[in-house]
């Protein structure tokens, strides 16, 4: 295979071009792998876990926000005789930092639902943790973690209490599917987790096995008939649904910039292939008249891809599974954040993430590379000889180029503006500007180098003029690099400008809806969204500074439903601060005076989006009196959930759900008392590790640390596509002026300095830099407004600002001319190194 | 006489640059003998090189007919006149056009591969012809350590491996000076004349021309028997 | 008494019957797979502190019906003989075991929490239609899941209960229901309550300590409805109520016993049970009542009664070959008798694997007949097979 030998060879007398190359496919990889398994890992990890703590059951019956009376367990089994039943007492446990989910069982009950308790080492294990306060199973591996032995004692902590823990023994899953599933998991005997739990006589669900057909709508109808107001049955696969749906957005978000990057990486690709063509063209002719087939000159070209996209994929795959853990760690985190406290643990790298990065990978840079081999391929074997006519041909599909990028462009703002298409449609819109925006490029890059033409003239001389024209004349090289670098650049603004934006409108927010001095809340390091109730002497003790400061108590539960669950926050606020929330819609004083009793209820603007409620409209919620139907008073701004919220005054909470206990407490000073005092007598009385008690600025604080934390994702992944965008750029470049050498060693030998040469090259490659930086800003800025009035709306609900920061386009604008800069390095180092006669008998 | 190795009828080709036409030829004919030298002279643009890539099928006549060892090229697609070509046309070009990722030794070889007749005879033969044109050991050196003269044996070695019955050379002592010229020259002349080698040649150095059966040029787009050259014959 | 070894060992099990359970295999495994002895399972000595069966003691009915607290295992054991109008016969078993998991309770904020665990087995064979059906339950003794009271006694395992229905004669109501099968029975007292052993003192073993306070009402006039699948049978017949409490455990060298509950016509009753060595004898501690028809009985030593295994049954669920054809005799009272199982697959391939069923009882040489149960443990495919008596 001499012929192949040849395409080899000039793999590897390249090896920068080749390295930067795989570089652009690995790191196109990567990220898309690293976002898919992250993605995949937490939903997979939180679906295995509620299956694996499911078990086999079929529906779950839930309770409201005090759960379930067990009582209801004994009439399900012995009067209902339904023998595929089992309770549940289940909730989080803090141990050495970690969150585990402690799930409290019946063992007499679990054979026909569970089989992650499997094995005992011995009896002694069953009759510990039947007989023994505290005692619980954890996994081997946990356990050595932890540095625990078999009948260690160790300290946990529940909703901020200390309890003493025995680990009475190992879980032994019977597969290594439970074992992931099981990794933050302890199971204790119920009496145990009533206890540890502070849920002595509830549950918090039944899990059943009901019959299929008539003989389960019998059970199903049966056992409707015995359920309290409160409690409703749901399929068992409504949990791990609810997070896929509530979660959706969110990942659909993160894998849009995944392929963002990817895309990146294609042009990257392209632009390299495409140059290994060109600089080809040479010998593809040479080799067209020695009788090459066109088939052989294209198998030739695209092997070459092949192995560069081979190469690229299995280091983006490697790449991609380091970073996939630390990506999942970022989502896990966020999700813990924004949806419910969840641990992904040793979540092997899954087979489908793999094989999607590896075919996207190859299959890209095949794609990437169709058009050069095309090109190289197309062309008859006299043309090939010839360089000019390329880009004779390029400058000829230059209008119908612009014209195709304004159309696309056209349509993605048509997608914009039909609500239709929904998230999908936003990003696909998304998508087809940019597109079309890179169409675009090539006629900006004349346009704006024959405008920048006599700036480098008047700082560089003819040598400026030349690096202008030298621009222009190889525009299928630069038009594409320049495209390269613009989708990136402007990606990291309009990424940078939306998250921003964002910040900005949550802290005008906050400063509306945190309006009192002083806070408490029970102290749960979980970092869930829902914390465990306050004692409620604490909360009698501190209702009594309501001569000092006016008090207001709230509760924030979820309410589960076969549809899903809602979350209910109720609030027992004064008039003068419920005027003050930020209305969306609705009239306060009018909303004010229904509200207040609890007959009617407020929406966050994400609830009122995904539910279509506005004012005049109405919720229905189960409470404990039933399923009862409450009038929409008005939608106000809320960030804290993208599923939305339902706000209920506290009166109202308290006869709907027959649930008086608190879970945060809040104060506003009298007039004249400072802050610190009042913090001084709140914890005066607060007293103890139990409760948190918190400033508002600390408060307000801890929230922008939430929020920096759930962009740190998002952060993460900006910056990959900016630095596939810089190797991009660096590879284009180098590239472009590599092909040149030949060119520049003639300049040498007419005389010019090898100072002048590289006055020239960076010249060159700055003035790409620049123009791309410059059309990357109203790519940016638009990519921004679609993201914040499309995606987000669209995903989340949320209304907000937009506020672009000159330094983040000033940012964007360095950050181009400094790769291209870089770029021009390489080759003006080799130039000047290499004796011009050297570079003018080289005859590639 | 057995019937000519390579006939061109009426050939009309003109090419555009920019919104100008060039007519190359109008109505060109040639017969050339089974064997037999033909040189083509004329000045820069006359057409010369232009006859090569028609003769070899890598361009195409606008009208007329091209016939190579009795195939009507015209009538061959791209693919059928790229198989034509790699099987019996060797090339021999100004600037030598070796492949420069490849030894000189897989040079040679290169067509015989095409060709699919990359046996041990092929590689025999390659080590004669690298041996014949006294670069037997330089087999595992790369193009760019030989020099232009080297370089253009290695050339000739490559256009005759696989024992074409046509060579076509365009200039290929354009670029040597005198004495290298004449060394590859005394090549052609040692290497082709016994096989009985038909070999069209365009040059525009009138020295050479004493070699040739057969000397032609190219005026307004039709080929004229040069005169005064010495060695014309039809 | 011996049946009482049994049932030691049954109740003993529970928590190993738990690891099985919960291992999730299904039965035929599990009973493949169990190749440990009885007494390898049990042979640990029950933690110090719970009461041991030590002295002889006054018996008191029907307070003694009910539970009887720091015992490490009691059990109630109701077994019986029916048959509708027109003679087709069911034998059935309901069984409840009560396991101390620690002598003493501690004192729990939850309700769940409890050192008490019940099992019930629950068994109905159908002779005509060849059918045994089993089933076996778990549950803690709290939240009326499960418990037992004691004067009027009641028993309840989820839906299987025993509750007094009369206290003279002594009288109760039997209910359980699986799926597929269910018994509705009224049980009354025919015979008094029979003491075994040593005034209701049974010894198991050498060991002090290791014996049981065993009880017994060998006849209860029963009637009532059986349900098999859909279809309701009304039944009458004789049921037989053992009843034992103890902290005791197999001895090393004992694999597990054959215990007799027979009936026979001329109104006389015999319990019998025979605790096997691992050398293939049988237990000098092996033991019996002869119930005469006037409710007098008398005691029966190991030397007295003869036995002897005339033909073996393989169980195909499990591998395991039990006796399928008893001859008994007893030459000081005149009995020679045969007893055959009513059905030969009469196993429960619960946790604990043993063979519990109804058997008719063959007289010879005028001998009278009669019915009753038989209860066989200990056995696996090995054992059967090297006591199998050479010739066969």
């Amino acid at each position: 295979m001499i012929l192949w030998r040849a395409g080899m060879r000039n793999v590897l007398r390249h090896p920068w071009l080749t390295v930067l190359a795989v570089l652009g496919v690995a790191l196109g990889v990567a990220v898309v792998t690293a976002v898919d398994h992250a993605n995949e890992a937490a939903q997979r990890a939180f679906r295995l876990a509620a299956e694996t703590v499911a078990g086999r059951a079929t529906h779950q019956v839930v309770g409201g926000p005090t759960g379930l009376s067990e009582d209801l367990y004994r009439r399900v089994r012995v009067e209902l005789h339904l023998r595929g039943a089992a309770p549940v007492v289940s909730g989080h446990l803090q141990l050495s930092g970690r969150t585990f989910q402690l799930i409290g069982i019946d063992p007499f009950a679990e054979p026909p639902l569970r089989s992650f308790s499997s094995r005992f080492a011995d009896r002694g294990v069953v009759t510990e943790l039947l007989t023994r306060p505290g005692s619980v199973l954890m996994l081997q591996e946990s356990a050595d973690e932890l540095r625990l032995k078999r009948g260690a004692t160790f300290a946990a902590d529940s909703a901020g209490v200390g309890r003493r823990l025995v680990l009475a023994g190992f879980l032994e899953p019977p597969d290594q599917v439970s074992r992931v599933a099981l990794a933050s998991v302890l199971v204790c005997d119920i009496a145990t987790a009533q206890e540890l739990l502070g849920f002595v006589g509830r549950l918090s669900r039944i899990d059943l096995i009901l019959p299929e057909g008539e003989e389960g709508a019998r059970a199903l109808r049966e056992l409707r008939a015995v359920l309290p107001p409160g409690a409703d049955i749901v399929p068992a696969g409504a949990k791990a649904g609810a997070l896929d749906q509530m979660t959706r957005a969110f990942r659909l978000n993160l894998r849009a910039l995944s392929l963002l990057a990817l895309v990146v990486g294609m042009f990257l690709i392209y632009n390299t292939m495409t140059f290994s063509v060109v600089r080809r063209r040479r010998l593809i002719g040479m080799l067209r008249a020695l009788g090459v087939s066109r088939r052989e000159v294209f198998a030739m070209i695209c092997a070459e891809a092949l192995l560069i996209g081979i190469a690229g994929t299995v280091a983006g795959l490697a790449a991609g599974a380091l970073l996939g853990s630390e990506l999942t760690r970022l989502v896990t985190r966020t999700i813990n954040d924004l949806y419910f406290v969840m641990e992904v643990r040793r979540v092997p790298l899954l087979p489908a993430a793999l094989w999607k990065g590896a075919l996207l990978g190859v299959a890209a840079t095949l794609a990437a590379t169709l058009p050069a081999a095309l090109e190289a391929t197309g062309a008859p074997p006299r043309a090939v000889l010839s360089r000019s006519q390329v880009e004779t041909r390029s400058r000829r599909l230059l209008p119908l180029a612009s014209c195709c990028g304004a159309l696309l462009i056209a349509a993605g703002c048509g997608l914009f503006l039909t609500d239709r298409g929904g998230i999908a449609g936003g990003f696909i819109g998304l998508f087809a500007v940019i597109v079309g925006y890179t169409l675009l490029v090539p006629a900006a890059v004349m346009l704006l180098s024959a405008l920048l033409r006599p700036l480098l003239e008047l700082l560089l001389g003819s040598l400026g003029r030349m690096a202008a024209r030298g621009v222009v004349v190889s525009l299928s090289r630069t038009g594409v690099a320049t495209a390269a670098l613009v989708v990136a650049v402007s990606a990291g603004i309009g990424v940078g400008i939306m998250v921003g934006g964002f910040r900005l409108t949550v802290q005008n927010w906050l400063t509306n809806w945190l309006q009192a001095d002083v806070y408490v809340t029970s102290a749960d390091h979980g970092g869930g969204r829902y914390r465990p109730p306050l004692d409620p002497a604490l909360v009698r003790r501190l209702s009594a500074l309501q001569g000092e400061a006016q008090v207001t108590l709230s509760r924030r539960v979820r309410i589960e439903g076969a549809a899903g669950g809602v979350e209910v926050f109720s609030v027992q606020v004064p008039e003068r601060t419920f005027l003050r929330y930020p209305f969306k819609e609705g009239d306060p004083a009018r909303a004010w005076s229904s509200f207040r009793g609890g007959a009617a209820v407020l929406v966050s603007e994400p609830y009122s989006y995904r539910h279509h409620l506005h004012p005049g409209d109405s919720v229905i919620l189960r409470t404990s009196r039933g399923a009862l139907s409450f009038p929409v008073a008005g939608v106000i701004y809320d960030y804290g959930s993208d599923a939305g919220i339902v706000i209920m005054s506290r009166a109202g909470y308290v006869q709907n759900f027959a649930d008086e206990s608190v879970d945060g407490m809040s104060f506003t000073a009298r007039p004249g008392l400072p802050v610190a005092r009042l913090l001084e007598l709140v914890r005066a009385r607060g007293g103890g590790e139990q409760v948190t008690v918190v400033s508002n600025a600390q408060l307000r604080q801890a929230t922008f640390e939430v929020f920096d934390r759930t962009f740190a994702i998002t952060g993460v992944l900006r910056m990959l596509t900016m630095l596939v965008a810089f190797v991009g750029i660096l590879s284009a470049l180098m590239a472009m002026q590599v092909e040149r050498a030949r060119e520049l060693a003639v300049l040498r030998a007419v005389g010019l300095t090898p100072g002048q040469v590289w006055g020239v090259v960076c010249g060159e490659t700055v003035l790409i830099g620049l123009i791309a930086g410059l059309l990357s800003l109203p790519l940016g800025i638009a990519e921004a407004l679609v993201l914040i009035y499309v995606v987000n709306l669209r995903s989340f609900g949320w209304t907000m600002q937009l506020a672009i920061a000159p330094s983040q386009l000033v940012e964007a604008l360095v950050l181009s001319v400094s790769a291209a800069f870089l770029a021009g390095i390489y080759p003006s180092l080799r130039i000047a190194r290499t004796s011009p006669a050297l570079a003018l008998k080289e005859e590639d | 006489m057995a019937a000519p190795i390579v006939e061109l009828k009426g050939i009309g080709k003109s090419f555009h640059e920019g919104d100008r036409e060039r007519v190359v030829f109008r109505d060109a004919s040639l017969s050339i003998d089974p064997g037999s030298w033909v040189f083509l002279f004329g000045r820069s643009g006359s057409g010369k090189s232009t006859l090569l890539n028609l003769v070899s099928g890598i361009d195409l006549p606008d009208q007329g007919e091209v016939r190579v060892d009795g195939a009507d090229l015209s009538r061959l697609s791209e693919r059928e006149r790229t198989l034509f070509r790699r099987n019996h046309i060797g090339f021999v070009f100004q600037f030598y056009n070796l492949i420069p990722t490849l030894t000189v030794e897989e040079n040679v070889l290169l067509p015989l591969e095409l060709a699919g007749t990359l046996n041990p005879a092929g590689r025999q033969r390659a080590a004669e012809l690298l041996d014949a044109v006294g670069l037997a050991d330089r087999g595992r050196a790369f193009p760019d350590r030989l020099s232009g003269g080297e370089q253009q044996r290695v050339a000739v070695a490559r256009a005759l491996v696989h024992a074409p019955k046509l060579v076509l050379a365009d200039e290929p002592t354009g670029n040597l000076d005198a004495q290298t010229g004449r060394q590859v020259l005394d090549l052609f002349q040692r290497l082709l004349r016994p096989a009985g080698t038909t070999l069209v040649l365009v040059t525009h150095s009138g020295e050479v021309a004493s070699l040739a059966d057969r000397v032609l040029s190219i005026k307004d787009g039709v080929l004229v028997n040069a005169a005064g050259v010495s060695g014309a014959g039809t | 008494m011996r049946r009482f070894l049994v049932v030691t060992a049954a109740v003993a099990c529970v928590a190993l019957l738990l690891w099985y359970f919960w291992s999730g295999r299904r039965h035929s495994d599990r009973a493949r797979q169990e190749t440990f002895s009885v007494a390898q399972a049990l042979g640990g000595a029950a933690a110090p502190g719970f009461s041991r069966a030590e002295n002889p003691r006054h018996f008191f009915f029907p307070a003694d019906h009910g539970p009887h607290a720091g015992f490490r295992n009691e059990w109630w054991y109701f077994t019986g003989n029916l048959r509708t109008a027109d003679g087709r016969r069911f034998g059935y078993q309901l069984t409840f075991f009560k396991t101390l998991l620690t002598p003493v309770a501690v004192a729990r904020e939850s309700a769940w929490a409890t050192n008490q665990v019940y099992m019930a087995h629950f068994a109905v064979t159908d002779v005509a239609g060849k059918r045994y059906r089993f089933a076996e339950r778990f549950s803690r003794a709290a939240l009326g899941l499960a418990g037992a009271g004691g004067d009027p006694l009641s028993l309840r395992l989820e839906d299987w209960t025993v509750r007094q229905s009369s206290p003279r004669p002594w009288g109760v109501r039997l209910t359980a229901a699986e799926p597929d099968f269910a018994v509705d029975f009224d049980l009354v007292s025919v015979k008094p309550e029979i003491l075994n052993g040593e005034g209701g003192l049974s010894r198991k073993g050498a060991t002090p300590g290791n014996a049981s306070y065993y009880y017994s009402i060998p006849r209860m006039a029963t009637s009532g409805t059986i349900r098999i699948g859909k279809e309701r049978f009304a039944v009458s017949g004789i049921s037989w109520l053992d009843r034992e409490w103890s902290t005791s455990a197999l001895e090393q060298n004992q694999v597990g016993w054959d215990w007799f509950a027979l009936q026979f016509d001329d109104g006389r009753d015999l319990m019998f049970y025979q605790l096997r060595r691992r050398d293939g004898g049988s237990d000098p501690f092996s033991g019996g009542t002869l119930v005469a028809a006037d409710g007098r009985s008398r005691n029966l030593t190991r030397d007295e009664v003869q036995l002897e295994v005339v033909s073996w049954w393989q169980s195909p669920a499990s591998g395991v070959r039990y006796p399928s054809l008893w001859r008994l005799r007893i030459p000081s009272q005149g009995l020679y008798l045969e007893v055959v199982p009513r059905l030969a697959g009469q196993e429960l391939l619960t946790g604990f694997r043993y063979w519990e069923g109804a058997v008719a009882v063959r007289g010879l040489n005028g001998s009278p007949g009669g019915s009753g149960y038989l209860e066989m443990t200990g056995y696996s495919a090995a054992t059967a097979a090297n006591r199998e008596p050479p010739g066969r």
